[in-house]
């Protein structure tokens, strides 16, 4: 997996980029996924927490 | 110590309808929903294609971008002359309470965390996230729209060099993939049952005086009393 999209420069002879990997955008959404599911977890084993004090 | 003996800034007096709370005006408010819709089509026209649904989605999307730009400019306008922008920077008594609030969550001990203000840290944070990379996607996307044909300018794709055109292209991608992953996150607290007093007043405009009292310091965030 790559952080850059690349093509080949007009002369043929190097890579450029031309913008970001689309294939980190299934990561961004775990990013995301993942935050949620964390805070949705902590936020229910302090709620079990709080009533059972 | 409160947060009324920090020096935080409090925020401007706030107007109350009778037993509401006025939380935004009705132009914060139509302010975020088209904001929302813009980003939300900003994200499907870039994205669907790329996963898979292929449809003519250029000129939505830097049409829609164009109207994006207009919004950020009337809100940062109105945020600078109308609205204190003070009121969304996080001030000591919220990195204070911050702190608190995770030491509390780990089961640590100490004081307990006070009140915030009208708008609590971490959406402080999440409108600093959002606004850096909305302000990047501006200006990025502005400099692409060099690269296209449109009804009132011809392309010149020749402005920069194709390495600065890579770097441009790159803070669009990346910043626009962050903002999925922010969206998400909003959405998600906007959900939330115990955020719903949030929520609701991003459409009525207003919190319930029981809600204000419940989640808001009175000396960070006051209303003026007007009944």
């Amino acid at each position: 997996m790559e952080l850059f999209r690349y093509a080949a420069s007009i002369y043929g002879d190097s890579r450029v980029v031309i913008g970001a990997s689309w294939d980190l955008l299934p990561w961004f959404v775990a990013a995301g996924a993942a935050f949620i599911i964390v805070h949705a977890v902590v936020k229910a084993i302090a709620g079990r927490r709080g009533h059972a004090s | 110590m409160s947060a009324s003996e920090t020096s935080a800034p409090v925020t401007p007096v706030v107007a109350e309808t009778g037993e509401r709370v006025l939380r935004h005006k009705l132009v914060d408010r139509l302010y975020h929903w088209l904001m929302a819709a813009s980003v939300l089509i900003l994200i499907g026209t870039a994205f669907l294609p790329i996963v898979g649904w292929k449809f003519e989605w250029l000129s939505l999307h830097w049409m829609t971008g164009i109207v994006l730009t207009l919004l950020v400019l009337i809100h940062i306008v109105r945020a600078l002359i109308w609205q204190d922008w003070r009121a969304m920077i996080p001030d000591g008594a919220d990195i204070r309470d911050g702190v608190r609030n995770i030491r509390a969550a780990v089961g640590g001990g100490g004081p307990a965390p006070g009140k915030p203000g009208k708008y609590k840290i971490l959406q402080k944070l999440y409108h600093l996230a959002v606004a850096i990379l909305v302000l990047a996607i501006i200006a990025s996307g502005l400099l692409m729209l060099l690269k296209i044909d449109t009804p009132f300018w011809k392309r010149n794709p020749y402005w920069f060099d194709a390495d600065t055109w890579g770097v441009v292209y790159s803070v669009h991608g990346f910043a626009s993939m962050a903002m999925i992953t922010l969206v998400m996150i909003h959405i998600y607290f906007a959900l939330r049952p115990d955020e719903w007093w949030l929520t609701r007043s991003m459409f009525r405009g207003t919190i319930s005086r029981k809600e204000y009292g419940e989640h808001c310091d009175a000396s960070r965030w006051r209303v003026e009393d007007r009944a």
